[in-house]
């Protein structure tokens, strides 16, 4: 298993490399960035001693971008893997520092939606496999569907339309109350935390369909399998056979794959978050991407990336931590 | 017979025929037909019980429809539909608009009469303030000079008209006090340069005063003048003395010109004649100059006049407004763009302008009536209401009225008089209001009707969807915005399956090195994260200011290319299983090509799963489309997707207020997504029907 462990993480770390430098050649061709647009800046100011073509040249030896492209991106390696990640431009502060600002505040979100996500959709799931081809069944198929097949942006707008439009509950987007500074500690804390119900409850409509899905298919199997019916012939309770010996059963693949999307509860919603203008990773993510921000976007994407990958990872090695039957070849 | 005409049904009911015929009965005891009789029981291709099973679920039967339907509504619905996709819309709406200012005119204007005479710019901009202080002051002319001290005389030709122009002046005397240069001194060689007469024996005396060795200035007393000496330089000292009474600069005049300029000057005229020559008076601190004025030649009339023409919208040129304002107190003929004109004052506040056939031309006064943008376009008429009521308004002391007039409507855009189809100007009566501004102006405003873009107008007969920002109908960008969506859908999924199953036949053909780097190939574009790599994109090319067209097409590259992975992944999966098959050993064994046994043996057998994934996978480029159109990224505005048109009412207000444009868009990306899902798995359960959901 250790073996086995070290192996992925060499590996992974060679897949790594070769998607931060796809990334970096994609961010470091970025015409119109964010360097050209500070020289342009910098040339046009009063008193400006420097054309823009010096300017541009003179910020590119600054941040290191007139390396090259292979070059650069080791040099950005070297630094980022001694854990310099740099400034980030669009943020002016240390991109970790940045970062430590804002993904608690994704973490917060995704974890309360996970955690509905699994209250929901997995009893759901179960009932809809227990009574097969039944309403229940039907209903929650169309449920899934409808759930699966929602855009982030239509849902988040309409729930904005509906919840903060029409009825006026909640605010249409933003972290905090207008009179935030106001209150006490405790009423600060419920105010953030009503700013988070509509991303949140946009966010478990989002992946409650997958869930769903994912638990009926899997009970169904094992409601098909022989032990079951074994079970039922020697005449155990139906209760007990699908609490005990069926959905045990069907936990192998479930606590596989929610294990593997542990990692991603740190990853930010991108579009929720900026939808909602919630000041957590993903919002600032795609706020430097869009403004070029290369330090902080190869920092978010570098981290998304390792994210996906321990994610793999952990859901291999639950797998056969979990399933006694599957032994992880070394 | 071949192969693919082989009809089994056929087949077994010619054998149960040649059976009975060979005295087999199909009966069984009960004289029913048997169970397993050819007429009872029919043999369904593969193909046959796959459609069979598919339309038997009705989810996915319901996706099928709302995919026809909705293709139905994107491709053939456009050609049935009366609007095009950019096509704008326009209404006619009520404005509160500022129509008109009408003032009285403060400013002098001046118009070329001569444009041979050069007038200096500092002598034009000073002509308002050099105007209105003659008036202050009662002057007729005014001697005035340039910066290189040049004169140009101001006269005056009747009320409100005067004439500027260069003058041939002579400087004749100066009456008061006045310090006048009487020349240099040099007291190195004891010399003294007169500028004008010698004063005899001034020399001596100033030889005296100023030596050498004098550094400071000094004053010297001669003959009871007192004439004070500066230094310029060591050689050069300036000899000024104070006059009084009048002076002459040069030849001396009779004694007539100095009775009558001594009396102009006490009386504070700014000209006086003597017999045939004309004089004028320039006033300084403490005294007075004379010239004289040999000639002068105008070069500019200024007025305060503005000229209103009876016809509507008629410009007059600057040629007529300077002849009718230099000939109207003098000749009162004029000639003008090749026409000739008579000009007469009505009383002081106005001239009046006929043409040649002696009718009612224009009508110079200074109460001038302008659109607010200061076009002069307005009907006479209405300026002479609006002065009628504005005229009233005063003398009831008010400081606003209303009255009622005919306005032509205008089109908002190009600011063109709106006009029916036989292209007469369309009138409507319209109340004007008249405020009276804390500076004096009047504003005239009403609600006029103006010919404007039909922008976010409500679901109405017209337009069942209402119209976008832009005037657009929506209902028809809903349909034009489909068929981008739906090809982008195909044509992502179609590049993703082709080179997924390139790649994944390769790989899992031939195994060993080439699978190894396509796997690793395989695993880094599945570790790539789509969303914002999507979004880094769609900020560079709008950096790089692509064309709609360029930006959609690699979207879709990019988005095929960042998709394949999954594809060759299943597909490699697949061919490795079935590479061990039977079917597969017989091909090898037959010498079939390597080419063909991927291609025409392997791959048709993943189709099954090919087809079932890319169905389903049709619905997430969809959504991955309209939310990076949505954000502004994807494809842009003009062109129509689901997404830019949800994107058109993204601000807060604007989704607020304009619900029925975005909701039918989100509802119809809802409702595409989910009849491609139904499908898809509709298609699985009836490819395989005991395989996993």
């Amino acid at each position: 298993m250790a073996k086995y462990t070290i192996k992925r993480l060499l590996y992974s770390a060679i897949i790594l490399f070769f998607v931060m430098f796809l990334i970096y050649v994609l961010m470091y061709n970025m015409p119109g960035g964010f360097l050209e647009t500070k020289a342009r800046e910098l040339a046009s100011r009063p008193g400006a001693n420097k054309s823009y073509s010096e300017w541009l040249a003179d910020l590119n030896a600054q941040y290191g971008m007139d390396k090259g492209i292979v070059l650069g991106y080791f040099t950005w390696l070297k630094s980022a893997v001694t854990g310099n990640w740099g400034d980030s431009w669009a943020w002016t502060l240390p991109v970790t520092q940045e970062f430590h600002n804002t993904v608690w505040y994704s973490f917060i979100l995704s974890l309360i939606s996970f955690i509905f996500e699994l209250l929901i959709a997995i009893p759901l799931g179960i009932s809809a496999a227990r009574k097969q081809y039944s309403f229940t069944d039907y209903f929650t198929t169309v449920v899934a569907m409808v759930c699966i097949s929602m855009p982030t942006f239509f849902l988040a707008t309409l729930l904005k339309y509906v919840f903060a439009v029409k009825l006026g509950w909640f605010d249409i987007s933003g972290m905090q109350g207008r009179d935030y500074g106001e209150l006490s500690r405790f009423g600060q804390i419920l105010d953030i935390a009503k700013h988070f119900v509509l991303p949140s409850i946009t966010l478990i409509i989002i992946s409650i369909g997958g869930l769903m899905r994912y638990t009926r298919t899997n009970m169904l199997e094992v409601l098909n399998s022989d032990y079951i019916r074994t079970a039922r012939a020697k005449g155990v309770p139906e209760k007990e056979v699908i609490n005990k010996h069926a959905f045990r059963n069907t936990l192998i693949p479930l606590v596989t794959m929610l294990g593997g999307s542990l990692p991603g509860l740190f990853s930010g919603a991108l579009i929720t978050e900026t939808l909602f203008s919630i000041r957590g990773i993903g919002y600032a993510s795609y706020t430097s991407m869009t403004q070029a921000d290369i330090p902080f976007t190869m920092f978010y994407l570098a981290f998304l990336s390792i994210l996906t990958l321990l994610g793999n990872l952990i859901s291999d090695l639950l797998y056969g931590a979990v399933d006694p039957r599957v032994r992880l070849a070394d | 017979m071949s192969i693919s005409k082989y009809d089994l049904n056929e087949a077994l009911k010619k054998q149960k025929a040649e059976q009975i015929a060979n005295g087999e009965t199909n009966l069984n005891e009960n004289g029913e037909k048997k169970l397993d009789d050819v007429t009872r029981v029919k043999v369904l291709s593969p193909g046959r019980q796959v459609f069979k099973r598919f339309i038997r679920n009705r989810l996915a039967v319901f996706g099928s429809v709302t995919l026809i339907i909705l293709f139905l509504f994107s491709f053939v619905g456009p050609l049935f539909y009366a609007y095009g996709q950019k096509q704008i819309f326009r209404k006619y709406s009520s404005e509160r608009v500022n129509y008109a200012l009408a003032k009285e005119n403060t400013a002098y204007n001046g118009y070329e009469v001569d444009g041979s005479v050069e007038l200096e710019r500092t002598v034009r901009t000073a002509m308002n303030s050099n105007i209105k202080s003659m008036i202050v002051l009662g002057e007729d002319v005014r001697i005035v000079f340039g910066k290189e001290g040049d004169p140009y005389l101001i006269r005056k030709l009747g009320n409100e008209v005067y004439t500027v122009g260069t003058a041939e002046t002579e400087e004749v005397c100066t009456i008061g006090e006045s310090v006048t240069s009487l020349g240099i001194f040099n007291p190195i060689k004891g010399q003294m340069n007169f500028k004008g007469n010698e004063v005899d024996g001034l020399e001596a005396a100033l030889k005296k005063a100023v030596t050498k060795k004098t550094t400071t200035d000094q004053e010297v007393e001669f003959e009871g003048v007192l004439y004070s000496v500066k230094k310029k330089s060591k050689i050069e000292w300036e000899v000024t003395a104070v006059m009084d009474g009048l002076n002459y600069a040069g030849d001396e005049k009779d004694a007539a010109f100095e009775d009558a300029a001594n009396e102009a000057v006490e009386a504070g005229a700014a000209d006086f004649t003597v017999g045939d020559a004309e004089y004028a008076v320039s006033y300084g601190k403490t005294s007075a100059t004379v010239y004289e004025i040999l000639s002068d030649t105008p070069a500019q009339v200024y007025s305060r006049f503005i000229v209103d023409a009876y016809e509507t919208g008629k410009k007059l040129s600057d040629e007529f407004k300077a002849g009718a304002l230099y000939n109207a107190y003098t000749t009162g003929k004029f000639e003008a763009d090749g026409e000739s004109f008579t000009v007469k004052p009505d009383g002081e506040e106005a001239l009046i302008v006929y043409d040649a056939d002696g009718k009612d031309y224009a009508e110079f006064t200074t109460f001038a009536v302008r659109r607010y943008s200061g076009e002069d376009s307005m009907a006479f008429d209405l300026k002479q209401a609006v002065a009628e009521t504005i005229v009233e308004m005063q003398a009831e002391g008010k400081k606003s009225g209303k009255m009622n007039y005919q306005l032509p409507m205008q089109d908002s855009e190009t600011g063109v008089v709106a006009r029916d189809d036989e292209g007469n100007v369309l009138y409507n009566d319209t109340e004007i209001e008249i405020t009276q501004r804390d500076t004096g102006e009047f504003v005239l405003n009403c609600d006029q009707v103006i010919y404007i873009i039909d922008r976010f107008a409500s679901p109405s007969k017209d337009h069942i969807l209402g119209t976008d920002g832009d005037g657009f109908d929506v209902l028809s960008r809903i349909m034009y915005g489909g068929r981008v969506s739906l090809m982008v859908g195909f044509v992502v999924i179609f590049l993703e399956t082709f080179l997924g199953i390139i790649m994944g036949g390769l790989a899992g053909y031939y195994g060993g090195w080439v699978d190894m780097v396509i796997m690793r190939l395989v695993d880094i574009f599945y570790c790539l994260p789509s969303m914002p790599i999507m979004i880094i994109l769609g900020a560079m090319m709008d950096a790089m200011r692509l064309g709609t067209y360029v930006r959609l097409f690699i979207m879709m590259a990019a988005l095929g290319i960042m998709g394949w992975a999954g594809v060759a992944r299943l597909v490699r999966g697949q061919i490795l299983s079935l590479r061990e098959q039977e079917f597969m050993i017989a091909a090898e064994s037959t010498g079939i090509k390597v080419k063909d046994r991927i291609f025409h043996h392997l791959i048709p057998n993943v189709m099954p799963q090919l087809i079932v994934t890319a169905t389903m996978g049709i619905g997430g480029v969809i959504i991955m489309e309209s939310t990076l159109s949505f954000l502004g990224l994807g494809v842009k505005h003009p062109l129509a997707t689901w997404g830019t048109i949800i994107n058109s009412v993204s601000s807060s207000s604007a989704m607020a207020h304009y619900a029925f444009i975005w909701i039918p868009v989100g509802l119809l990306i809802c409702f595409t997504v989910i009849a491609f899902n139904f499908v898809g798995d509709g298609l699985r359960d009836a490819y395989d029907p005991k395989a996993k959901r």
